[in-house]
């Protein structure tokens, strides 16, 4: 009887050592419905996965020197701006320390509009909530407010960098034609403002584009264009169902381009899903292929989280990482009743970091809030993506 | 010339998916009166359903696949006519209306759900052969479809107008409680207009599929909004104004597109279905 007493005493204060376990919440938010969910469904689990490797190595180390375990909590904003406005001013009634989303640039641009534009601006009423974001890929969104940060890549790097690798490779190449759908932010910035910039640059003549929207299901006159302008290079700036669409139809007409690029968001299973072979050649510059050995495991790691690893899942693992760095630098409280000070003393935290460790190396973080990262060219070859040139 | 004939050409024969989908909508409409939102996404599912087969067997001939499309849409016909139909008041036009929309959007989420929205490959017929005049060209797996859809159509009118099946279904259309005062079975043939039209959306979604090359759920949606234009240009109820639609709404979409451009191409179908609402509310082959 007296053993069982003790048992109970043993396993009441197990419990509630348990139940007091400090925890730091971490919202995420995403598309996690509509025909962009798997963004949604990646993000999560490479933010689950990496809560799971922190918190198996101690968790976040708080001021009062305890230690906080990490929990992710994943809103869906289904790729909706009306719906990422309505999900951040939920995760800002929560007890989040900080969130990290969204996946689309339609939803970051007017997001990152409701947050607070400069932090020491006392009559500006915006919400006062770090947003670090991993998916949304536009061009210069993180200069809307000081409290929105991103770790995607920088599409203006990867891509000049990209068509000087291929003045330098393929010497007799000496134009390129765009096709971009024209009714999509991030590809349509990614053409006008990022691959027909930077091609012609790099000493490219732009000899023309074909316009499509994302949800077209007949190209053929849009490639005959194509195929009249004969161009060396064609460069697609679309999302994989209307790439994979394109791509058919190239094959169809006969459109044998000597080298074909693709968007950086292309890069991931979606496309070889939908179009393996036509997609065969394509180069596409990426800030993530599994290369390192932190890179596969992390890949690895969330797999068993039910996710794939691409470059905008691995920078939410990425962001992980850098904010558990941050909250353990800007020793943050971890008390409820402290929330806007821990929160303001990540936005700080991750304001004043000049650089990150990234899955593929160090990235470089700049004073508008944006990152630097490390890339490479991969190439869709035999149905997968390998690596076909390391610029860095 | 050749570019303006080449575009009509190609978007004529890719007419014949929407041709194919407006047929549904004004099958249904013309037997019960009703608008079956959820059809073209009905249809896509049937179309992923036909990809279970290359889940069964890898190497299932496209063939089979489309077989497999076509009787999952009859499934799935039926399954949108118990559910929001069947059991639903109809005496309320709002009614099945919303009900059919709410069956279009929880087809496309569950497909959503089912593939994580990534798009599909699918598998075609003759997407290697290329007829060629001169610089003219005409796509081989185009006029596959084209021919599908004109097997599906004239299967269908033989069916409507040469079976005791397709005359219960004339009947109803055209005044059902007589229908029903003369023994007919409206309810039963409701329920078999549906699975009919569901194995035409089958057939529909296949084609789709086979054309793009790549299904999505992307596009249940502009495929509804074009089986609806197609049912109002043809004459709700008409099912050769839809054939006839369809093709021309396909033909004219392209050349649009060839001479305005992608973005304001869509401006000038709708332009045109205003037109005809205006004058000629009762579409090309008008019932009335």
């Amino acid at each position: 009887m007296k053993k069982i007493a003790v048992a109970i005493a043993v396993a009441l204060a197990a419990g509630s050592a348990y139940a007091q376990e400090k925890t730091l919440k971490i919202a995420g938010f995403g598309a996690k419905s509509g025909v962009v969910r798997s963004f949604g469904i990646n993000s999560e689990a490479a933010l689950t996965a990496a809560a799971d490797v922190i918190n198996k190595q101690g968790g976040v180390k708080l001021a009062d020197g305890s230690s906080a375990k990490l929990v992710v909590e994943f809103y869906d904003d289904r790729c909706s701006a009306e719906e990422g406005i309505s999900v951040i001013r939920r995760i800002y009634g929560t007890d989040a320390v900080v969130a990290v989303g969204p996946t689309c640039s339609n939803v970051a641009e007017p997001l990152f509009g409701i947050l607070q534009k400069k932090v020491e601006d006392k009559g500006d009423s915006g919400l006062q909530m770090p947003v670090f974001t991993d998916v949304a890929i536009k061009v210069g969104l993180a200069r809307i407010s000081e409290w929105a940060f991103r770790n995607v890549p920088n599409e203006m790097t990867m891509y000049s960098s990209l068509f000087y690798w291929l003045k330098t490779r393929y010497p007799n190449t000496q134009n390129v034609y765009g096709g971009v759908e024209e009714d999509f932010a991030h590809s349509r910035a990614s053409w006008y403002a990022v691959m027909k910039d930077r091609a012609e640059a790099n000493g490219y003549k732009v000899v023309g584009n074909s316009k499509w929207l994302v949800n077209d299901s007949n190209f053929a006159t849009q490639v005959r264009e194509m195929k009249n302008a004969n161009a060396d290079i064609v460069a697609i700036s679309a999302h994989p169902f209307t790439t994979c669409g394109v791509l058919k139809e190239m094959q169809r007409q006969g459109v044998k381009p000597k080298v074909l690029v693709g968007l950086t968001s292309s890069s991931s299973l979606e496309t070889l899903q939908g179009c393996a072979k036509q997609a065969e050649g394509m180069i596409i510059p990426t800030s993530f292929a599994p290369v390192t050995k932190e890179g596969k495991a992390a890949a690895e790691t969330t797999a068993r989280f039910k996710g794939a690893a691409d470059l905008h899942s691995m920078a939410a693992w990425e962001n992980m990482f850098i904010l558990k760095q941050v909250m353990e630098s800007e020793k943050i409280s971890g008390d409820k009743n402290q929330l806007p000070a821990d929160r303001r003393k990540i936005r700080d935290g991750l304001a004043k970091l000049k650089q990150t460790q990234g899955l593929l190396g160090v990235t470089k973080r700049t004073e508008d809030r944006e990152a630097d990262k490390p890339y490479l060219f991969v190439q869709a070859k035999g149905g997968n993506w390998v690596v076909l040139h390391n610029p860095l | 010339m050749l570019d303006f004939l080449q575009t009509l050409s190609d978007g004529v024969l890719f007419g014949a998916t929407y041709a194919l989908i407006g047929i549904g909508f004004t099958l249904v409409f013309g037997v019960m009166h009703k608008i079956n939102m959820a059809y073209a996404a009905a249809s896509i599912g049937g179309a992923y359903a036909g990809l279970l087969v290359l889940k069964a067997l890898a190497t299932a001939p496209a063939w089979m696949v489309f077989l497999g499309a076509f009787l999952a849409g009859g499934v799935l016909g039926w399954v949108v006519y118990a559910a929001c139909f069947h059991f639903i008041p109809l005496s309320s036009p709002l009614a099945p209306l919303m009900s059919t929309v709410g069956m279009l959007l929880l087809i496309d989420e569950v497909i959503v759900h089912l593939t994580a929205g990534m798009p599909q490959n699918y598998p075609a017929m003759f997407d290697d052969v290329m007829l060629r005049a001169g610089a003219f060209t005409l796509r081989g797996d185009l006029l596959l479809v084209f021919g599908v859809s004109l097997l599906c159509m004239i299967g269908l009118l033989a069916l409507l107008y040469r079976t005791r099946l397709g005359l219960a279904t004339r009947a109803v259309s055209q005044q059902a409680v007589a229908a029903q005062l003369c023994g007919i079975r409206v309810a039963r043939v409701n329920a078999l207009t549906f699975v009919i039209t569901g194995l035409l959306g089958g057939v529909a979604g296949a084609m789709i599929g086979a054309s793009v090359g790549t299904l999505s759920p992307l596009i249940t949606m502009p495929l509804t909004v074009k089986g609806l234009i197609v049912t109002v240009i043809g004459g709700l109820g008409s099912i050769p104004g839809a054939i006839i639609a369809g093709l021309l709404v396909g033909g004219l979409e392209n050349v649009f597109q060839l001479y305005r451009g992608v973005t304001e191409r869509d401006l000038y179908v709708m332009l045109l279905l205003f037109a005809f609402l205006v004058f000629r509310p009762g579409g090309l082959f008008s019932r009335t």
